[in-house]
């Protein structure tokens, strides 16, 4: 008789177990336990991803580079030509001006706004609370038809147009697997501002022990969005510190 | 222990899988529905009805728009742009209030509108969001149908006054003012009077939190009146945060009151404003104290002050001087002298429901109104239309069989329009052309001429346009016979017939019928309503206030519908609750509604459907709001009435007004409800809501287009909304349901080789509605998400050959792929600068291609054919030539790639050799194959052969055409060019490569290179 008791109770727990609250920590944690561990995680000292977009039968190559250190570049490739955007040097953010393919600088604002995000390599919420972030799990949400845990990320306030404000974003985890497939976030500038933006996440496969998404989406919410395929990823690569380097003003070769 | 561990396991695993149940029954319309989208075409020109606005406290970019159905937007820019940030939820606004104290995170949304006119929709509670308006949670108030006021102490967060005024079809005790101490978690209510009477208005002291002041309105609503006023209306005043209230009427008028408005002057706050309707003309108006309501003195009575008090009483002063009171109105009002006299406000929309005033400087103010949000610079004497809000207030939407079809429909207070489904660039202001005055409600358009008609309110005018000629005449019915009263709806019925062009049906309380456009009618019913005098009273309606402008005027003809199967089979529904058939065009009419079970005496038919499948059959719909009954009601009947079933599910939230048959599939039935669409796959028994992109707006009515199977929905608020497409739910059913991937038939696709300039001039801070792809569209289901492993989509003709490579859609449900029939752009020559003839991708041509999607292991395969528009005047041999030039092109631009390739690889050899003979030689040829100076805009140098060639293969790849003799004189004149290059490089090359060894990419090796 005790022991009945015993299963059913143990029954009841077990039933109740997949409709208990987790935490956002827990969701975390088994994320990254299930995408290599967090210490391979935290081992990371850069990664560079080769990608490639389709735009309207346009195949443009893309390389990807983030550092541990905070440095940033993707490399576009247009009809041979090497086009920088995003390129941070731990000092200067800066892109190729299309017309002119020349370096300019991006405006003190967006240079600032981008400098918060140095420390989030290779993933945000690794050591959030050291870095003054927060997290809250809000519970589920259906993306992408699945259900998924929706956790609320908060970072340092960014200044939009001279005001502050807060720079929020929503994770999805699925809650099958506790990898994210969707984040959204408000857009805060430009002609979209107001709107959500969302970008997805499938395909993950391993490198050298590590999950990654190989395939990605970006777009507005309920909009259209843009397939970005990723072809390899290099853990750790080896890159020359001049490629971040804001350059010089090149005289025109005769 | 280690077996029960393993039992356990294994049970819950059966409970997951039980979770994901794959069945019609158990799958949720989030996991179905995937990427079949809605998307919205406005219009915003007119806007829509705005209820309520609100500022930020502290920083003046950000305003807020409650609307009457169109949901909560936002600005960031200071109005000049607003975006939606509630489209979740109920989407009729009564108020919306900051947190002073937290006013970037903490929101609170009161639904319902309180302006409470015949077609006012209904609110489902209160809503609060922490975080900026990202998430909301609803906090109560369930039961309310309409907030007027939120007011939150300004000194403390957790007190949230709230003012309710509740139910306007019926009796309820969910009203007056409500109090929470703990941030909205629990309620209690300080001030109620009766289940009749209401809180119509709330205001706070800000210099003492405890002072408050509520307005308490007695009134009601039914099908056939409105009554304003009674014994019970007062204005009430708290000294003790709402312990306990007293009257304060001290110099009011006498007799019966209706509803008030109550302001306190925020800069002096013992300065409070009323506007009082009242028994007598004389002693309504505004009433002003200068004591906290200690005593009253009227001071104005005018028109723009006393007009429709229960659509407009809202009095706002403006922030830095207590002298300046702005009046809510058909034009609005403002005083400067502290509310003795009045002036307009500048020429806008008319019936202005609130005002704000810019936190920075009142000269800018922020009007609701009938027809959108107002921007004023200079105090209101000039009002400029902010361009964005597609908030229009559908009651009926058509369509046509143009290409791309066009969408007609009337608008609450915002007259009758027709639109195009998809314009180039998108749907503009400028592409709507407006077909009617007043209020609109229904617009048809003629079956074959182009004649358009519509109507406005009480078919007061029926217009019949000729939109070729520009001619228009009213085509109304007259009475007949001296003595003959026609009882016309507001929203009076129309409809044509798919037998007789030229035939016209209206309804009053007969059914009148016309064989030439409404030239000349005929009766063919007896009165097919109640006839209950009991309802015809409507110069009596309006209470204190008299209200008679027909928008309540009942036992009425309400749908018509002649069957697409038998001209002689029509149905009518009445707003009084008929459900009649006639089956010999007229001569005889039976009184079905008898026959239908659970349905209560007397609800109003708002729809009734004819089957496409059989002519027995038919769908109706009713709203029984107006009897305070917000049960969906559909049925069906197979046997002309004699029998009727319920359609209905516990699914379906929100009373309904409209249902749609599909025309292929008798078992995919779409439904329009005031919080949404609902689509049934199985008949009836499940219904699953529609949220992609689809906000939980009331939607009055739906169309089925049938060549291009778009849904096409007539919103209360947020427009024409429109999903592309429905046809992959014709064959949802749980067998696919369980498939690991199953593909929906691609029908054959039309290679659109239309163009225009479309340039969205001017249109920055417009709204300008999505447009349907021209794309091929491959749709398929997954009954899961893929997120692990790769899952890839190419494009191959049917010898297998690659021609393009695609982002398949991982989602669970119906994923669309769009692929705009192009090869990849050619590989391009490395220049200096860009050659832009060579971002274009060739169009491939007409014919059958197959989609292969690789999922792990699996590969999954479908055909789909491409087809040439039929009146391209391109001949078969003419595509030929077009095909053969393009590719000839297209390949010599990629072998010129490769050649400069292997010029610059020697070039670079040759220089660090040394070898300045060679590198000579081949600088100088180089010069002349691409551009190596210069930049992409006005610093660009002279084309070279690149650009020539890549300009020439653009140019006839982007054409319609099949190349001109000028293009193919060009093309040789660029192939000898071109051969001489090669020879003069081959030479070169030679000679180096003799000497010396240079690695170098095979041709193919260099293609796939970046």
């Amino acid at each position: 008789m005790k022991t009945l008791k015993i299963t059913i109770a143990l029954i009841a727990f077990a039933l109740a177990l997949p409709i208990q609250a987790q935490t956002a920590d827990e969701i975390l944690e088994n994320y990254f336990e299930n995408t290599g561990g967090l210490d391979a995680w935290k081992n990371l000292k850069g990664m560079k991803m080769t990608a490639k977009v389709n735009q309207g039968g346009m195949e443009i190559p893309l390389e990807i580079y983030n550092l541990k250190d905070g440095r940033q570049m993707t490399k576009i490739t247009f009809q041979g030509k090497e086009i920088k955007q995003g390129v941070y040097d731990g000092e200067t953010l800066w892109s190729h001006n299309f017309m002119t393919m020349k370096a300019e600088k991006s405006d003190a604002e967006q240079t600032a706004n981008f400098k918060l995000n140095t420390n989030d390599f290779p993933d945000a919420f690794i050591g959030y609370k050291e870095k003054g972030y927060t997290v809250e799990l809000l519970g589920k949400e259906t993306i992408d038809g699945t259900e998924t845990f929706k956790i609320k990320l908060v970072k340092e306030p960014l200044t939009i147009d001279g005001n502050p404000q807060d720079d929020i974003s929503y994770y999805f985890f699925d809650v099958d697997n506790f990898v994210p497939i969707a984040v959204q976030s408000e857009i805060k500038s430009g002609p979209a501002k107001g709107q959500i933006s969302e970008v997805t996440m499938s395909d993950y496969q391993e490198v050298d022990g590590i999950y990654f998404p190989f395939s990605m989406t970006q777009g507005v919410k309920d909009g259209q969005a843009q397939p970005i395929t990723i072809v390899s990823i290099e853990l750790n690569p080896t890159i020359d510190d001049a490629e971040f380097a804001f350059p010089k003003e090149e005289t025109e070769k005769e | 222990m280690k077996k029960l561990h393993f039992m356990l396991a294994v049970l819950s695993v059966g409970f997951v899988t039980l979770g994901h149940a794959q069945s019609l029954e158990a799958i949720d319309g989030k996991a179905l529905f995937g990427d079949l989208t809605a998307r919205h075409i406005g219009p915003a020109l007119m806007s829509g009805r705005i209820n309520d606005m609100e500022v930020h406290p502290s920083n003046s970019r950000i305003i807020y728009a409650g609307t009457a159905g169109g949901g909560v937007w936002k600005s960031n820019d200071g109005g000049a742009t607003f975006n939606p940030i509630f489209d979740d939820y109920c989407q009729s606004i009564g108020a919306v209030e900051l947190d002073p104290n937290d006013p970037d995170k903490t929101i609170y949304v009161g639904t319902g509108e309180t302006w409470t006119r015949n077609s006012v929709s209904v609110g489902d509670g209160l809503y609060k969001t922490t975080d900026g308006g990202a998430n909301w949670t609803k906090i109560g108030f369930d039961k309310s149908e309409r907030i007027a006021n939120i007011i939150v102490n300004p000194n403390n967060s957790q007190e949230i006054y709230v003012g309710v005024l509740g139910a306007l079809w019926g009796d309820s005790e969910e009203r007056g003012v409500y109090k929470s101490t703990d941030g909205g978690t629990t309620w209690e209510r300080l001030l109620y009077i009766d289940p009749k009477t209401g809180c119509a208005d709330l205001a706070i002291d800000p210099s003492d939190p405890n002072i408050l002041y509520a307005s308490m309105w007695e009134f009601r609503r039914t099908g056939w009146s409105f009554e304003s006023g009674g014994e019970k209306s007062a204005l009430y005043k708290s000294t003790d945060g709402g312990k306990t209230w007293n009257k304060i009427h001290n110099g009011f008028p006498e007799g019966k009151l209706g509803r008030l408005g109550i302001a306190v002057a925020p800069s002096n706050p013992k300065v409070l404003y009323t506007v009082i309707e009242a028994e007598k003309d004389e002693r309504k108006g505004l009433y002003r104290s200068n004591d906290a309501g200690a005593s009253w003195e009227q001071l104005n009575n005018d028109f723009g002050i006393t007009v429709r008090p229960f659509y407009f009483s809202r009095i706002v002063v403006d922030p830095k001087n207590e002298d300046v009171v702005v009046k809510g109105g058909l034009s609005g009002s403002i005083s400067r002298d502290g509310g003795k006299t009045f002036k307009d406000l500048g020429n806008m929309h008319s019936d202005i429901h609130d005002i704000v005033f810019s936190i920075k400087d009142s000269d800018i103010m922020y009007v609701g109104t009938d027809g959108g949000v107002y921007r004023t610079w200079d105090g209101g004497t000039t009002m400029e239309i902010v361009e964005n809000l597609p908030i229009s207030q559908f009651y009926q939407v058509s369509v046509d069989d143009a290409e791309p079809y066009n969408v007609y429909g009337g608008l609450q207070d915002n007259g009758s329009w027709w639109g195009p489904s998809s314009s180039p660039g998108g749907v503009e202001a400028r592409d709507w052309n407006s077909i009617g005055a007043g209020d609109g409600f229904r617009v048809l358009k003629h079956p074959t001429k182009p004649i358009i008609y519509s109507e406005m309110q009480g078919a007061e005018n029926v217009w019949r346009i000729d939109t070729e000629r520009q001619l228009t005449k009213t085509i109304q019915p007259l009475p007949a016979s001296e003595g003959q009263k026609l009882r016309w709806n507001w929203n009076a019925p129309m409809a044509i017939s798919t037998h007789q062009p030229d035939r016209f049906y209206m309804g009053s309380q007969y059914l009148h019928k016309s064989e030439d456009m409404g030239d000349t009618w005929e009766i063919i019913s007896p009165d097919l309503t109640t006839n209950d005098p009991a309802k015809q009273n409507q110069e009596d309606s309006g209470g204190l206030s008299m209200d008679n402008s027909g928008a309540e005027n009942h036992t009425t003809i309400f749908t018509i519908a002649e069957s697409t199967l038998d001209e002689n089979v029509i149905w009518v529904g009445t707003d009084d609750g008929n459900v009649q058939v006639t089956q010999d065009g007229g001569k005889t009419w039976a009184n079905t509604v008898g026959n239908i079970p659970g349905l209560p005496k007397n609800t109003w038919c708002y729809h009734i459907e004819p089957s496409v499948f059989d002519k027995g059959t038919a769908y109706a719909v009713f709203d029984g709001h107006t009897m305070n009954d917000k049960t969906p009601y559909a049925y069906k009947t197979t046997d002309f009435g004699k029998t009727w079933t319920s359609v209905i599910s516990d699914d379906v939230v929100g009373f309904a007004r409209n249902i749609q048959e599909d025309y292929v599939n008798p078992d995919l039935l779409f439904l329009g409800t005031e919080f949404g669409l609902y689509i049934t796959m199985d008949g009836g028994k499940n219904w699953k809501k529609f949220t992609n992109n689809m906000p939980s707006v009331a939607v009055h009515f739906i169309e089925l287009h049938k060549k291009t199977n778009d849904l096409v929905m007539g919103t209360h608020g947020r427009g024409v909304i429109i999903i592309d497409d429905i046809s992959p739910l014709r064959s949802i059913n749980n067998e696919v349901l369980t498939k690991t991937l199953h593909f929906f038939d691609t029908p054959d696709t039309e290679i659109s080789e239309t163009s225009s300039f479309s340039g969205n001039f001017g249109a920055e801070t417009q709204f300008v509605g999505s447009n349907k792809t021209k794309d091929v569209q491959i749709k398929y289901y997954l009954n899961k998400r893929h997120t692990f492993g790769k899952m890839t989509m190419v494009i191959e003709d049917m010898d297998g050959n690659q021609i393009a490579e695609l982002g398949p859609g991982k989602s669970k449900g119906i994923n669309i792929v769009n692929w705009n029939y192009t090869r990849k752009t050619p590989k391009v020559a490395k220049g200096k600068t860009f050659s832009f003839g060579g971002f274009t991708a060739p169009q491939v041509p007409a014919g059958t291609y197959k989609a292969v999607i690789t999922k792990g292991k699996e590969t999954f395969e479908q055909t789909f054919n491409l087809v040439y528009d039929k009146n391209s005047p391109l001949t078969e041999k003419d595509r030929e030539l077009k095909e053969t030039t393009i590719m000839r092109l297209y390949d010599m631009t990629q072998e010129l790639a490769y050649l400069v390739y292997e010029l610059d690889a020697i070039l670079e050899h040759a220089s660090s050799n040394g070898d300045k003979k060679t590198a000579d030689k081949l600088n100088a040829l180089k010069e002349t194959l691409v551009i190596t100076t210069g930049d992409n805009y006005v610093g660009s140098a002279e084309p070279q052969l690149r650009e020539r060639m890549a300009d020439l293969y653009s140019k006839v790849a982007t054409s319609y055409d099949k190349p001109s003799g000028a293009e193919l004189n060009n093309l040789e004149v660029i192939a000898e060019r071109f051969n001489n290059a090669k020879m003069d490089f081959a030479k070169i090359k030679d000679k180096y490569l003799k000497k010396q060894e240079v690695q170098l990419m095979s041709f193919d090796d260099f293609l796939e290179s970046n």
